[in-house]
């Protein structure tokens, strides 16, 4: 099979080393549609199904003059089983899964070390530029057990994994009671406060963790930990609290109330195993930001063509990190609302977004919908 | 005109409006010819931009014409039925009588369903309590205006009850159910078993239609021949482009039957154009996210689970066509995808059909092919075999049941002074 061309791989490179945010638009376009071309030819090359789904693609992608016009997968594809892999077996040295709640089937990406290097460098770039580059304390609001996972890591794991270049020390502060509740170890966290009390500290978990399992009982308790200069890093998603009816404004005040910071000191960002190695954090204005080795395209319904400002629509995610699993243009289950394609308050160029909300589910579709078998049980009950 | 649909919010208003209907139907007889007059003029008066742009209002013109409509009544109820007459059986009589009040429960994604449905149960002589689907309220609403305007028209409005609540305020539909004497349902799998669970009296009739699916198929001698080729694409675009494939006699697949001179790259090409000029004429004015990830979701994964297949599909979402072999139905996707399957004999595919299949639409040369089929798919669970371009056309009966006969009861007098 053939090898990642190294033209390729330095023109990844560059980008990943070009200003994270500030290249003009036209030159970030080009750039990544040169990459992500090479990136397509060397996938079609190394896997007959993909080279049978974009031969399938209504545009050739090798005349593609826009990224919009590129082939790209749903993020259901990811579900396959074996993953869709562009390395050996012998070359992935991890396989990440996705947070899919009971019954359903996560999604797998197979990392292999150079994709996995690009990953760890493109949420340092982001993160950086939001939070800036000094390594400090990091405190974990989850527990050890959720990293110590072996063979395929959890999107909760990656995503600790993803800050940990920002840490000099690590610690979770939450410990599993072995059935699936999470509880605070009282003593780890005491230590930690004591000892940073007055210091810039990081802090990350997934959004419903530090909600239900952090900030909840330490507010039952009236507990403010008294660390003004911590920042705090969440994600994963908003569902589990809206269904508790948790605003974004409440959850950031909640947690500011316990830690004894400004609200403006949580950070919520956006992010998927799909698309690891680049995460999208809030601007000081709300808006989400696209890094230069990626792109975010917000695709109508209706057509697939990209929206206007102003307009909401499917996401799909682009990103030049991966080459051990095809992850270059993946059209999510997600939609969200193009705020503008250049020119936010904040500095940052190209287009800025907000994230509205997962697909919802489908209408009824009616006396057509139903499965190809009847499903009848297998025993007679008694 | 005043809002025709009626609002509930209680279940005690629910069970007063039944016995309303119930009283007013049972009150005045209404022969099966008078309502016929009825529907013909209500048929007649649909017409103009808002109602031409309801998806399904030329097959409802076409189900409300005289001729449809005697014909479903004379073979379900006999001449005699039709003039609400009484029909010698020998030394005996019988007559068919209403049930009561139907409750009709309709599939949210036609809509023009509750309607249809209603008609089947006015023609037996019944009130009627019709749950409209949130999603259908205009529609409906504009449909049954022109009932209104009619001469007579308010004679079969005054039997009907219209109503409108949200399909999870579970006491509203037990009350809906407690109060009708008949039943027709409609609806996809999961809506089914809901509603069928709900606590009908003991004496109620129930009339389930759906969930089913359906597909096509085509004969070598059919699909090989050029010259008959456009002419079966487009009316298989049509089939699957009313109701945007959500209905139970949508075909979600097509087999064809391979012959030597069949080039399935040229009838993809030929379908693909009948596709293309079918979305013109009939673009999507909306699309659920949904099903947009859905579509997207169908074309990556019938390439990347087999490297042998292949698809042809536009940039937009507008229509797929998933080329492959094998007799097994793949799962639908709907939205206007559909799967092309090379099979070495119809009968294959058929042999596999375990009674989800409802509508098989057909396009075969040879006659005697064709009778071996329709005997292997009717004993195989299919419950309608049409012509390719027909699939949709309602009529009775339909899912293997009649319309009208279901919900009505037929008296029998056996005469005192008979021996």
């Amino acid at each position: 099979m053939s090898a990642l061309a190294a033209e390729v791989e330095e023109e990844i490179d560059a980008l990943l080393s070009a200003p994270t945010f500030s290249l003009a638009p036209e030159e970030h376009h080009a750039r990544l549609l040169s990459v992500l071309k090479s990136e397509l030819s060397y996938a079609a090359q190394r896997d007959a199904r993909l080279r049978q789904y974009l031969e399938a693609w209504p545009i050739d992608y090798r005349a593609a003059e826009r990224i919009a016009d590129l082939p790209y997968l749903p993020v259901g594809a990811f579900k396959a089983n074996p993953p869709l892999a562009l390395v050996d077996g012998a070359n992935v040295i991890h396989t990440l899964a996705s947070s899919a709640t009971t019954g359903q089937t996560p999604s797998r990406v197979a990392l292999d070390t150079p994709t996995s290097r690009r990953m760890v460098k493109g949420v340092v770039a982001i993160a950086s530029d939001f939070i800036g580059h000094t390594r400090r304390p990091y405190l974990v609001i989850d527990t050890a057990e959720t990293l110590a996972a072996h063979g395929t890591v959890g999107a909760r794991a990656a995503a600790i994994q993803g800050l940990r270049p920002f840490a000099t020390e690590m610690v979770c502060c939450l410990d599993g009671d072995g059935s699936g509740q999470l509880r605070i170890n009282e003593q780890r966290l005491s230590d930690f406060v004591a000892k940073w009390r007055d210091q810039e500290v990081l802090g990350y978990g997934f959004t419903y963790v530090i909600w239900q399992h952090f900030v909840a009982p330490l507010r039952a308790r009236g507990v403010s930990l008294g660390m003004p200069k911590v920042r705090l890093l969440h994600s994963g998603g908003w569902k589990r609290l809206q269904d508790q009816a948790v605003t974004r404004e409440a959850f950031a005040s909640g947690v500011a109330q316990v830690f004894g910071c400004a609200a403006g000191r949580v950070l919520d960002f956006y992010g998927m195993v799909e698309n690891v190695g680049i995460i999208y954090p809030d601007c000081e204005y709300g808006h989400k930001h696209v890094p230069a080795f990626g792109e975010v395209l917000v695709r109508d319904p209706l057509t697939l063509r990209p929206v206007r400002e102003g307009q909401q629509g499917l996401v799909q995610v682009c990103s030049a990190l991966p080459t051990s699993f095809p992850g270059f243009l993946v059209l999510t289950d997600d939609i969200a609302e193009v705020i503008g394609y250049d020119g936010c308050a904040c500095g940052r160029r190209g287009i800025s977004f907000r994230f509205v909300k997962r697909v919802p589910q489908a209408e009824v579709r009616g006396c057509g919908n139903i499965d190809t078998k009847r499903q009848r049980p297998s025993a007679v009950p008694a | 005109m005043s809002d025709l649909i009626r609002h509930f919010d209680s279940a005690r208003d629910i069970i007063a409006a039944a016995e309303l209907v119930r009283e007013r139907a049972l009150a005045r007889e209404l022969r099966p010819s008078q309502v016929i007059e009825i529907l013909e003029r209500w048929g007649e008066s649909l017409h103009g931009p808002e109602l031409d742009a309801i998806p399904g209002v030329p097959f409802l013109k076409l189900w409300l014409r005289r001729g449809t409509l005697e014909s479903i009544v004379l073979r379900e109820l006999g001449a005699d039925g039709l003039r609400g007459e009484w029909r010698e059986e020998g030394s005996t009589r019988l007559r068919a009588f209403p049930l009561g009040v139907v409750g009709h429960w309709p599939a949210g994604n036609i809509e023009i369903q509750p309607l249809l449905s209603m008609t089947c149960a006015l023609l037996g002589g019944n009130g009627c309590l019709v749950r409209i689907p949130s999603g259908l309220l205009a529609q409906t609403q504009a449909l049954i205006e022109k009932l209104g305007t009619v001469p007579d028209g308010r004679v079969l409005l005054e039997r009907l009850c219209l109503a409108s609540f949200a399909h999870d305020r579970s006491e509203l539909q037990s009350a809906m159910a407690a109060a009708v004497d008949g039943a027709m349902i409609w609806g996809g799998a999961e809506a089914v078993m809901q509603i069928r669970a709900l606590p009908f009296p003991s004496w109620a009739r129930i009339a389930v239609f759906g969930p089913r699916l359906s597909v096509a198929a085509m004969d070598g001698g059919s699909w090989s021949r050029a010259a008959e080729r456009k002419s079966w694409c487009q009316r298989l675009a049509r089939d699957v482009w009313q109701f945007d494939q959500q209905a139970c006699s949508s075909p979600q697949a097509l087999f064809l039957e391979r012959c030597d001179a069949g080039d399935l790259a040229e009838f993809a090409t030929a379908l693909a154009a009948a596709f293309r000029a079918e979305n013109q004429l009939h673009p999507r004015q909306t699309m659920h996210p949904a099903l947009a990830s859905a579509i997207c979701l169908s074309r990556a994964t019938w390439l990347l689970e087999d490297s042998t297949r292949r698809a042809l599909f536009p940039a937009t979402p507008d229509w797929t066509l998933l080329l492959g072999t094998g007799a097994a139905i793949p799962a639908p996707t709907q939205g206007r995808t559909l799967s092309v399957l090379l099979v070495d004999d119809l009968l294959e595919p058929i042999a596999r059909f375990d009674g989800t299949v409802q509508t098989l639409g057909l396009a075969v040369s040879d006659a005697a092919k064709e009778a071996a089929l329709v005997d292997a798919a009717g004993r195989n669970g299919v419950d309608r075999i049409v012509k390719l371009g027909r699939m949709h056309v309602f009529g009775s009966p339909w899912d293997g049941t009649d319309l009208i006969r279901p919900m009505v009861r037929l008296v029998r007098h056996v005469p005192a002074n008979a021996d």
